[in-house]
């Protein structure tokens, strides 16, 4: 026998002599379980059945074959028999009339339970009423007689309740605990079927007479559309009953849709509701969905339902269901886009009624139905990358699951088209904001991609709408130039956004300048923007956004051969030892402080998808060369004088140096760390060359565009770096040192050479001369401070800061209202300003200690004296 | 006679020259290792008679003992020695020894102890235990401080200190924290008070001294005919005279001052991160507190209303805990110890300009 049976109403005719049987037990089965029912016309064949549908049962039940034909008859006779739902069969009791004694039975239990005011079996019995009582709910319409107890019940509690307030004595436990428990039930149970509550308490008699005459309304209804629309076929297959969970038939005709809709969304975020069914059921809906409005909302409350999926914190949404998201938000923007008069609104308002769905009114554009798409596909592109995070990213399924990148970039443009259409109707007051949104997702998809990806991106996108649409804030554009759509979304931003979607597209635009190259513009606007100065300001993932975008805009300057501007944008990010963290790449392992789970959580959600990651290693080997390029003349400068400064550019790799030193025997270089360490090693002792070879033979360079112009940068800037060495270490030993020896020593031409030595005198670096007749650099000599000039010198910088310190200390404790300490007249202004500039200058300014004490001072002290 | 001489605080040390010797030597073996050793001797009448002294034995840094404080700024050794006057070890020397001075007459009242130092850098922590550690049972009791670098420039460098009274009632209570040191108004200066110093030297010494030759009046002497005419009358070979003092070499002594000047701003630094650190977590813990305390007020106005006992508001006594304010009395020595650099250097450039007039007085061509 199979599960699904013939309905018993399988007349389409007018004849409404048995509404009834839509709800009409089939009597041969016993088990509550298979009662069901039934939908219309149920046929085991597949074929259209316009014709027998429309005609005479006679013409449907003919084509039934083997048992369920007689099975069909047998339900059609019987039905056709029935008058009322109520009614109890002679002969054989229906399940549902069996159940209906059941619930006379446990309302006789209650009624007696009251008159001995045992409220602890009454407690019982309503659950067993409620649990019963579920089956048995027609349409939301609950059986009197259960409406009738409940109501009784309610004011019967109410008196006791009120009761106890008066009387001393004291209820016994088991008594108040069920009084208790059913106050609450009560409370939450009757505010379902308040409407019946309602109309019991006003006439009682007449209520539990009355007849369902709500019933027939949605059965016209029915009847009315299927005229209409002459979709029998349709129905046709539609004729399957489909057992719900409880035992419950579910019912999808176009006229339920909302019903069914309802419930689904009442069940939302409640506990048990087993939403794989709900999705089942609503896939099924949309199938018999048909006029757009239908469709609006099935789509909808379908595509959330699969976002509640993935709603568990950890676990993202499962790919089938995704990708079926992701079909749907297409086809609901189809859909929108073919029938103009239907519009998804944020402001709209709900339509609360589930009997008729609502029409065009006299004046109005537009049926506006609430939602919004832009939600919506936020929360697609949020679900794609909760995935790709939980995807290894070294297997080809990642790979796979990056496709679905390209559809959902698709769905992105296509929503921007539709709020861009919308935005058009100044009267819809589409907030400005839900347009600034989906730009920033669409940004957000294209800041980090090479142009080549992007245009192909683009070009996609552009086959999936028709040739007639066109974007205002996008326009076509044939030749697809990512730079161009970078600069017209940001632009766009800028213009019409503030706050973070503004700082963001600004990060976007110089992530992706600096991606493609472009140095200085990407720098100049990075300045501009302020945004280091108020960074800290912003949420952690801006903050993320804008480590990327440093360390692009760092990488970037490297490439340029900007050694000095890479280090200086580098360190902040690299300089911390915790690159992973700030660029969301990984999460450190925690060994000293506690991190709650949350926490954990927290910045695991954080963590950027694989393919949008910076290579971390090629960032340490950018970082630690330029690093090296930058300290190994500054150890040899300093080297000679130790204690004059502490001048350290960068601690991270000073320690790594002094780890490598500090190894007795080195083996050859195996990674990245250990062939910089080495190339340093050669470049401090002048052996450029090999320095050279050292950091060519580093693999991660292939990785950089351009690998051979890298290369020749770097050799470039290693031979430059090893003749400063050379000076600075080997100045002290010579008298005289000729330009054309030097040039011969390190290949440079002597342009190259004097260039370089002259900007070393120039900044005080060496003291020396260049003899341009005889082409030779004079060194001169004595000119070094004395210990103790450089340690007193050291000594008044510190005494300044103290003093200064304890000033900053009194305004603080006076509130800054202490002028009469006012001693920085001249030392004020270079603090204020020193942060940034005094980075970029520091080279330039060379050590102004050096100038302060410089004055041909030989012979310490005692010498001044001799001479004054 | 007893509470007579107990009123009498000490006003000045006179040192018995053996005592100087003994000492200088005793330093100047273990520069630049810190050497320890305790004095004897006895007040009368407000002077601190220190007649004589004895090392401390210096223990094997091998067999480091636990009770030994290890002061990051000093070596094992320096540090081994510097704590040596409270250890437990040395109490016991100490004792033993004085009982077997007396047997051999010595005056065996402990009056104290001596140390070493470099530079004047003998200010810190442990000089502070140790001082606090003889001056706590016995207030007549000092610190010799013999600062050997500064004593090969030439002129001796010897100095006396105690702890002042002031001082040794804040350390008792070891509470250094800002709101007691600003109503105790204890400073960096009120923690030592030095105690002028006189060398003594006995009779017998004196006249000793005065046989000591002076330089032959002619040049020439005679030589000896025979062995037995050196027996009979050995030459007498001058003392040499020392021109240690007119050493002109300002650097070094500078250079070291400012080394040691910089390393205590560096601590001074270190301190000063600490304290704000401090700071920072107390005002962080506070803002905590009274955020709790509006949230429980609110709560209970609201409990108030619905007519339930509120709950008690001063639970976060119990809930949150303060930090501990770090010892400010580390800060204080540092500072107390940067006077005694500058006071120095002070010292010694008045000692030095008069050299250098001097030397351009004379030499310059005219």
């Amino acid at each position: 026998m199979s599960r699904f049976f013939r309905g018993g109403d399988d007349s389409s005719t007018e004849s409404s002599s048995d509404e009834e049987e839509l709800y009409s037990g089939s009597e041969e089965e016993e088990e509550e379980k298979k009662d069901q029912d039934v939908d219309d016309s149920s046929s085991d064949d597949d074929e259209p059945e316009a014709a027998a549908d429309s005609g005479s049962d006679s013409d449907g039940d003919a084509k039934k074959k083997g048992v369920n034909r007689f099975l069909a008859d047998a339900d059609s006779d019987s039905s056709s028999g029935d008058d009322s739902d109520n009614e109890t069969q002679a002969k054989v009791k229906s399940a549902k009339d069996k159940r209906f004694d059941e619930l006379e039975a446990t309302v006789t239990a209650i009624q007696n339970g009251q008159k001995i005011n045992d409220w602890g079996s009454i407690s019982n019995e309503l659950d067993k009423l409620n649990r019963q009582v579920i089956k048995q709910i027609d349409g939301g319409k609950a059986p009197k007689l259960y409406i009738k107890c409940i109501a009784d019940l309610e004011d019967f509690m109410n008196e006791t309740l009120a009761k106890q307030k008066v009387t001393p004595k004291k209820m016994n436990a088991t008594n108040a605990r069920g009084l208790n428990v059913v106050k609450q039930r009560i409370k939450k149970n009757n505010k379902d079927f308040q409407a019946q509550i309602d109309a019991y308490r006003k006439d009682s008699d007449d209520f539990m007479e009355s007849d369902e005459e709500e019933v027939p309304a949605p059965k016209v209804a029915k009847v009315r559309f299927q005229d209409l629309t002459a979709e029998q076929g349709q129905d046709d297959d539609e004729g399957f009953a489909t057992v719900g969970k409880g035992g419950r038939t579910l019912l999808f005709t176009p006229e339920s849709i909302f019903k069914h809709l309802r419930t689904i969304m009442e069940s939302r975020g409640k506990k048990n509701t087993d939403r794989l069914e709900q999705i089942k059921i609503m896939e099924k809906l949309y199938e018999v969905a048909v006029t757009p409005y239908q469709k609006i909302r099935v789509l909808m409350t379908l595509v959330s339902a699969r976002f509640d999926l993935g709603s568990g914190a950890a676990t993202s949404m499962p790919l089938e269901h995704w990708k079926a998201a992701e079909k749907e938000l297409a086809t609901l923007l189809r859909v929108l886009e073919t029938e103009k008069d239907h519009i998804v609104i944020e402001n709209a308002e709900e339509w609360d009624d589930d009997e008729k769905p609502p029409t065009l009114e006299d004046g109005a554009k537009y049926i506006r139905i609430p939602g919004s798409v832009v939600s919506y596909i936020e929360r697609l592109d949020d679900e794609l990358t909760r995935s790709l995070q939980s995807i290894d990213p070294h297997t080809s399924e990642y790979i796979e699951r990056l496709t679905d990148e390209g559809s959902l970039y698709n769905i992105i443009f296509q929503g921007l088209l539709y709020y861009e259409m919308l935005r058009k109707d100044a009267s819809l007051e589409v907030p400005q904001e839900s347009l600034n949104r989906i730009i920033q997702r669409r940004l957000d998809h294209v800041y980090f991609k090479p142009s080549q990806v992007v245009k192909i991106l683009e070009e996609n996108c552009w086959k999936e709408v028709p040739s007639n649409v066109d974007s205002e804030i996008t326009p076509r554009d044939p030749s697809h130039d990512a730079g161009h759509l970078l600069n017209v979304l940001c632009n766009y931003l800028f213009e019409n956004s503030d706050g973070i979607i503004r700082a963001r597209a600004m990060l976007c635009q110089i992530y992706f300048l600096a991606l493609h190259d472009q140095y200085y513009q990407a720098r100049d606007m990075m300045l501009t923007s302020h945004l280091q100065e108020n960074i800290a300001n912003f949420d952690i993932t801006t903050q993320i956004l804008y480590n990327r975008t440093l360390v692009q805009v760092g990488l970037c300057a490297f490439r340029k051969g900007l050694v000095y501007d890479a280090q200086n944008t580098l360190q902040e990010i690299c300089g911390s030892g915790r690159q992973k963290e700030l660029l969301a790449q990984g999460v450190m392992i925690q060994r000293f402080n506690q991190v709650s789970p949350e926490q954990e959580r927290l910045e695991k959600q954080r963590q950027l998808p694989f393919h949008m990651h910076i290579n971390l290693e090629l960032l340490e080997c950018v970082y630690l060369t330029c690093s090296m390029l930058l300290e190994i003349p500054l150890l040899a400068q300093t080297g000679s004088s130790p204690d004059v400064k502490k001048r350290v550019i960068s601690k991270t790799y000073r320690r790594m140096l002094e780890y490598h030193e500090r190894q007795i025997f080195t083996g050859p270089p195996e990674n990245t760390r250990d062939h910089v360490m080495q190339a340093s090693k050669a470049l401090a002792a002048g052996e450029w060359k090999k320095a050279t070879t050292f950091v060519h033979s580093i693999k991660i360079w292939e990785l950089m565009p351009n690998t051979e112009d890298i290369k020749t940068m770097l050799a470039k800037q290693i031979q430059e770096e090893g003749l400063r060495t050379y000076l600075f270490t080997y100045a002290p030993f010579y008298d005289t040192l000729s330009i054309a020896s030097l040039s011969t020593m390190f290949e440079l031409d002597t342009r190259k050479v004097s260039a370089v030595v002259s900007k070393m005198i120039s900044h005080e670096e060496l003291a020396a001369a260049l003899d341009q007749v005889t082409e030779t650099v004079i060194f001169r000599k004595g000119v070094e401070l004395s210990r103790l000039q450089s340690l007193a010198l050291t000594l008044s910088d510190k005494a300044s800061a103290l003093i200064e310190t304890n000033e900053r200390t009194l305004e603080h404790r006076t509130q800054g209202s202490a002028n009469a300490f006012n001693r920085k007249d001249g030392r004020g202004g270079n603090r204020g300003g020193g942060q940034r500039g005094g980075r970029g200058g520091a080279r330039t300014g060379g050590n102004p200690q050096r100038q302060a004490g410089g004055t041909q001072f030989t012979g310490g002290a005692l010498g001044a004296a001799v001479r004054g | 006679m007893v509470d007579a001489q107990r009123d009498v605080p000490v006003k000045s040390a006179l040192v018995e020259a053996l005592v100087v010797m003994k000492i200088v030597k005793h330093c100047s073996a273990s520069f630049p290792t810190t050497a320890t050793g305790s004095i004897v001797g006895m007040d009368n009448n407000g002077v601190l008679e220190v007649t004589n002294s004895f090392p401390f034995p210096t223990v094997e840094v091998a067999n480091t003992d636990s009770h030994s404080h290890s002061n990051n700024q000093q070596n094992d050794a320096s540090s081994l020695a510097a704590a040596a006057p409270r250890s437990k070890a040395n109490i016991t020397y100490q004792n033993e020894m004085i009982k077997h001075l007396k047997e051999v007459n010595v005056d065996a009242n402990n009056v104290g102890w001596y140390t070493s130092a470099t530079m004047g850098n003998f200010i810190n922590l442990s000089f502070i235990e140790n001082q606090y550690h003889y001056q706590k049972d016995n207030d007549k009791t000092v610190a010799l401080v013999h600062d050997v670098s500064r004593s090969s420039q030439g002129a001796l460098s010897l100095r006396a200190f105690k702890l002042s009274n002031d001082f040794m009632a804040a350390y008792k209570e070891g509470k250094f924290t800002t709101e007691i040191l600003q109503k105790s108004k204890l400073t960096f200066r009120d923690i030592v008070v030095e105690v002028p110093l006189v060398v003594h030297n006995s009779h017998l010494l004196t006249s000793f001294l005065h046989q000591i030759p002076a330089p032959p009046d002619n040049a020439e002497i005679p030589l000896p005919a025979s062995l037995d005419d050196i027996r009979r009358d050995p030459a007498k070979i001058p003392a040499h005279p020392s021109f240690d003092a007119l050493d002109l070499s300002i650097d070094p002594f500078l250079e070291k001052t400012c080394d040691l000047l910089l390393e205590s701003i560096e601590s001074h630094y270190t301190d000063l991160n600490n304290h704000q650190y401090y700071q920072r977590q107390l005002t962080r813990e506070q803002f905590k507190i009274t955020q709790w305390q509006t949230k429980r007020k609110a709560e209970n106005a609201a409990r108030v209303a619905a007519k339930q006992t509120p709950l008690p508001e001063d639970e976060w006594q119990r809930l949150f805990k303060l930090p501990q304010e770090p010892s400010r009395l580390e800060g204080m020595l540092n500072a107390r110890q940067v006077e005694q650099y500058s006071k120095q250097v002070d010292g010694f450039t008045a000692n030095i300009t008069a050299k250098m007039f001097a030397v351009r007085g004379n030499l310059l061509p005219e």
